[in-house]
């Protein structure tokens, strides 16, 4: 600085100037000592908050899918597990050798080199080629070590049976949530926690590599183990499959239960659908003419008839009005009763199905005939109120609570509107509808002892390394019949199956009990019967209970005939098969 | 040092401090433009040296240039002051020519003769100081009346007025205005006018700034109020007006005290746009830090500085004049790019002098540098 301030020698003129220069030099390094303090703000002070703001900026989030859950049986065969699947991408400035690229994609993944090649040389961040490769090709393309060409693997829900049981395990979707059957009820403990890979990236989304990666690693979702068993599902499918066929029936439900815990071992709706490829309609169906009638025929196939339709019950209800006679104390099983082939109701005259009529009989025997002018009379003794009490009392007014969505609930006549010709037709089944879960249930909690026990199919769940996370319970209703009405209907069935119109139900060596029916659907005179068998064995200690559905059979449609059968040799083969598991425990 | 120098040419002062601070600052912003090009320049299909290398080029002439200018003795130019003062008009209104006008990033403010693009806002800059230097120095006494005044205060006026709405250029006016009003604050021994026409101008732009903030709700506002309105919170127009700010306060915020290190910027990676030209000094402070980001402001006050003493011991007025006219351009803009870049004050393209990226600009400062190192040699020693 030693000349800065050494004079030129010269005029005043100059002297001033000269201060103004380093008036103006100072003005200068004031900004310059201003601009410095902001720095230290935004450099020192507001350091932390735009580093945050930039790393939210340069992250990009990609999520890592859990692996969901497995649905496994009560033999331990998975019912639904995952399979690992490959998704293809290229990214555009990475790739160097695009021809390569282009010739042995389309090579591995079948598809057009034009289709290819625009994909990778649209200038993208990241651009997908196809999803849903199997593990196979993922693992061939990898090994070229092409660079720019991504292979991300993933989880895709795989069900190793196909369609067995495909309207219960149900089937997920594009984001891996179940979109109907037990995938959405367990949902929660099925879906797991996904991951995250958080990554840097320039501004176009394109990953920078030395920046590394930070990983959340996925929870793999939980178990849940059922009551089905693969090999009665099966089986029932079988018979099913067999009944529908031979009898050119719309479609067969068969759906067997432990009646005394409500377990349910096999729930079958035919015809099924493939649970891996859910969205194709079945062969020789008409094809939709736009989405929305693609949508209603696709979710008509994923029906579940036994819960998600109702129907007129028929005789089989029969079992539910002898229960409430029996308890109510209007009959007993030596009451005698008289059928000439009709009753009168006010001025209606309701025929039995028996043209010439029973004749004498006491109730066992009408219970035996399925004779609708004795259960008439019991209903009327009943009287609609106390009918209409039981009714609540079975649980029949309200859903089951079985763990599948879409449950139907009953449709039944408001009490006020319940006359002397309505209670009559109740008592015999007809004028309302129930599902046929609710008539299983119900029939399983007459016949255990008097406990309405809740269906369901879930167990426990259980989590990656084997440890059980949860038992699932369902609630019980206790004492809705006594010990001796149950023991009764227990004994009048078995009735019904040994001399009666259910003889076709039975199975040698096996103390059956069971009831048939034929319904007539709505509209009366159309032609179209249900025809369906619910049996139970054995008859004193009822470890299973079956209930066969023949929807619109042609030929023979009486229940007694066709359903019966059905169940029979079910019986016949699991009956011995659940002993022998029986022993194992 | 001193003594051999005086020893072998004991006529002559060179300013060797001058020199190498400006070839500090041009190395340094070599580097610094090919850190934060380099990505930018591969994404667009060229080599990661495509900037640095166009900018080198640059450079090189403007060397050229100032070894030229700096060994004439600058009284050559003085003949030359009317005609830099209308031939500047001349170029900025060239760019309305459609044969020669030239467009880049949406703005048309450069002129292309053969080949080569001239933006004649940097032409006037050094035209208006060599014209006001020997304005002032014509004018002798009259430059303390009121009319010598406030005939320097508005002579710059047509030039700037042209540059902003021909070339839609504000911050160029601005620093051209600048630049005079410092030239005429050193010439004039007044300083209560100055205190008055500042105190007056800044209290007409708080009084604008308040009316906008006031207004921002109405709807209707213009191009220049929306730019006032990101000013005041960048964060509430992220996305339009306050973008590039929001990105140079995310880089030198992330920047922290020593920076993430030399070509570690995470905002040059097309997050930050311009990020090598008018952003420069958001990325150094992003990856230099506090420090990196102190080192070079103290460079540009040591040149100012240098500046100072060249001026105080000039040998005459007009010398000192443009040496004052070239501090002041230098200062300037220096000045108001650090303040944009911090969103210190509104958001307008201004280029950090050496450092920031473009070819005419560093062509005319190095030209300007040559002045001042002519300015310097004319200093006789034995007078210091």
């Amino acid at each position: 600085m030693g000349f800065v301030m050494l004079m030129l020698p010269e005029t005043k003129n100059k002297t001033y100037i000269r201060k103004k220069i380093v008036v103006a030099f100072f003005l200068c390094a004031a900004a310059f000592l201003l601009l410095i303090g902001r720095l230290v703000y935004l450099m020192v002070g507001c350091s932390g908050y735009y580093t945050e703001a930039a790393k939210n900026l340069h992250e990009r989030e990609r999520s890592i899918k859990a692996a969901r859950g497995r649905i496994i049986d009560s033999t331990g065969a998975v019912l639904a597990d995952n399979r690992t699947v490959c998704t293809i991408s290229v990214i555009h400035n990475q790739i160097k050798d695009p021809e390569a690229v282009v010739k042995i994609l389309s090579k591995e993944l079948g598809l057009s080199e034009e289709y290819v090649s625009k994909r990778v040389e649209k200038y993208s961040a990241i651009e997908r080629i196809k999803s849903n490769v199997d593990k196979a090709t993922g693992d061939r393309i990898r090994d070229y070590d092409l660079d720019g060409v991504k292979v991300d693997e993933d989880y895709k829900r795989y069900y190793p049976y196909e369609t067995l049981a495909s309207k219960v395990l149900g089937f997920t979707g594009g984001d891996n949530q179940g979109i109907i059957g037990l995938e959405v009820v367990y949902e929660e403990y099925l879906k797991g926690k996904e991951g995250t890979i958080l990554t840097v990236t320039d501004a176009k989304g394109v990953e920078i590599s030395e920046a590394g990666e930070e990983r959340i690693e996925p929870e793999s979702g939980n178990d849940v183990h059922v009551s089905l068993d693969v090999n009665i599902q099966s089986y029932a499918t079988q018979l099913a499959m067999q009944a529908m066929e031979t009898k050119q029936a719309d479609s067969v439900s068969i759906l067997v239960m432990n009646p005394q815990n409500g377990e349910i071992l096999a729930m079958v709706n035919v015809p099924e659908f493939d649970l891996n490829d859910p969205y194709t309609l079945p062969e020789g169906s008409p094809v939709p003419a736009n989405q929305e009638e693609k949508q209603n025929a696709l979710n008509q196939m994923w029906r579940n008839g036994c819960i998600n339709d109702t129907y007129e019950p028929g005789s089989t209800f029969k079992i539910i009005t002898a229960a409430a006679g029996l308890e109510s104390g209007a009959v007993t099983i030596n009451d005698r009763f008289s059928c000439p082939g009709y009753i009168m109701v006010e001025d209606r005259r309701i025929r039995c199905h028996k043209v010439g009529g029973h004749g004498a009989e006491d109730f066992v025997q009408g219970t035996m005939n399925s004779c609708n002018p004795v259960f008439i009379t019991v209903g009327m003794r009943i009287g609609v109120d106390r009918y209409y009490d039981y009714f609540r009392k079975f649980g029949l007014l309200t859903k089951t609570g079985i763990d599948l969505p879409g449950e139907a609930g009953t449709i039944m006549h408001k009490k006020e509107n319940i006359g002397a010709v309505e209670l009559a037709t109740i008592s015999f089944g007809q004028s309302f509808q129930i599902t046929p879960i609710q008539l299983a249930a119900t029939a399983s909690s007459i016949i255990n002892g008097g406990n309405r026990v809740t269906p369901h199919f879930g167990v426990k769940v259980v989590n990656g390394e084997g440890k059980t996370v949860k038992v699932l319970q369902y609630p019980v209703q206790k004492d809705i019949v006594s010990e001796k009405t149950s023991e009764t209907m227990r004994y009048i069935l078995e009735q019904v199956v040994e001399n009666g119109s259910g003889k076709n139900g039975y199975v040698e060596g096996y103390r059956v009990g069971g009831k048939t029916a034929t319904s007539q659907t709505l509209p009366r005179g159309s032609g179209r019967y249900i025809s369906s068998f619910l049996g139970f064995a054995p008859a004193d200690n009822p470890k299973v209970l079956a209930v066969a559905i023949i929807n619109n059979p042609q030929g023979v449609y009486y229940g007694g005939q066709i359903a019966a059968p059905i169940v029979r040799q079910l019986f016949e083969n699991i009956l011995p098969y659940l002993e022998g598991m029986d022993y194992n425990t | 040092m001193a003594e051999r120098r005086r020893r072998k040419q004991p006529e002559n002062y060179f300013d060797y401090s001058l020199l190498f601070i400006v070839l500090f600052l041009l190395g340094f912003g070599l580097v610094m433009i090919y850190s934060t090009s380099s990505y930018e320049a591969n994404m667009q299909g060229h080599s990661s040296t495509f900037y640095l290398r166009k900018q080198v080029m640059a450079t090189i002439i403007g060397l050229a240039a100032m070894i030229v200018v700096a060994n004439i003795p600058y009284h050559f130019w003085e003949r030359f002051a009317t005609l830099a003062y209308f031939g500047s008009g001349a170029m900025v209104l060239m760019v309305l020519i459609p044969g020669l006008q030239y467009s880049a990033n949406g703005a048309t403010r450069w002129i292309r003769i053969g080949g080569l693009t001239l933006q004649p806002a940097e032409v006037a800059k050094l035209g208006m100081i060599l014209f006001l230097a020997s304005l002032v120095c014509r004018m002798g006494r009259g430059i303390r009346t009121t009319k010598g005044f406030f005939t320097v205060l508005l002579i710059p006026m047509p030039i700037c007025l042209m540059i902003w709405r021909i070339t839609n250029n504000m911050s160029s006016a601005i620093i051209v205005f600048g630049i005079a009003a410092l030239m005429l604050f050193v010439a004039s021994p007044e300083y209560k006018k100055f205190i008055i026409i500042g105190a007056g101008g800044l209290a007409a732009v708080a009084a604008l700034v308040f009316f906008i903030s006031q207004a921002a709700s109405s709807e209707g506002m213009g191009f220049r109020s929306e730019r006032i309105l990101a000013w005041l919170d960048p964060e509430a127009y992220a996305n339009g007006k306050g973008f590039q700010t929001l990105q140079a306060l995310y880089a030198i915020g992330s920047g922290g005290i020593l920076g993430k290190g030399l070509g570690q910027s995470m905002q040059k990676l097309g997050f930050l746009p311009e990020a090598q030209n008018d952003m420069i000094f958001s990325i150094i402070c992003e990856e230099l830090g506090l420090f990196g980001a102190i080192a070079v402001i103290l460079m540009f006050l040591l040149l100012i500085w240098r500046f100072m003493v060249i001026a105080n011991n000039a040998s005459d007025l007009f010398g000192a004049l443009l040496v004052v006219g070239v501090m002041g351009h230098i200062a300037i803009q220096v000045i108001l790019n650090i303040a944009v870049v911090t969103n210190t004050i509104p958001n307008t393209g201004i280029s950090l002098p050496f450092i920031s990226y473009g070819g005419s600009a560093v062509l005319f400062l190095l030209i300007e540098i040559g002045l001042v190192l002519s300015v310097a040699k004319g200093i006789r020693l034995k007078d210091l």
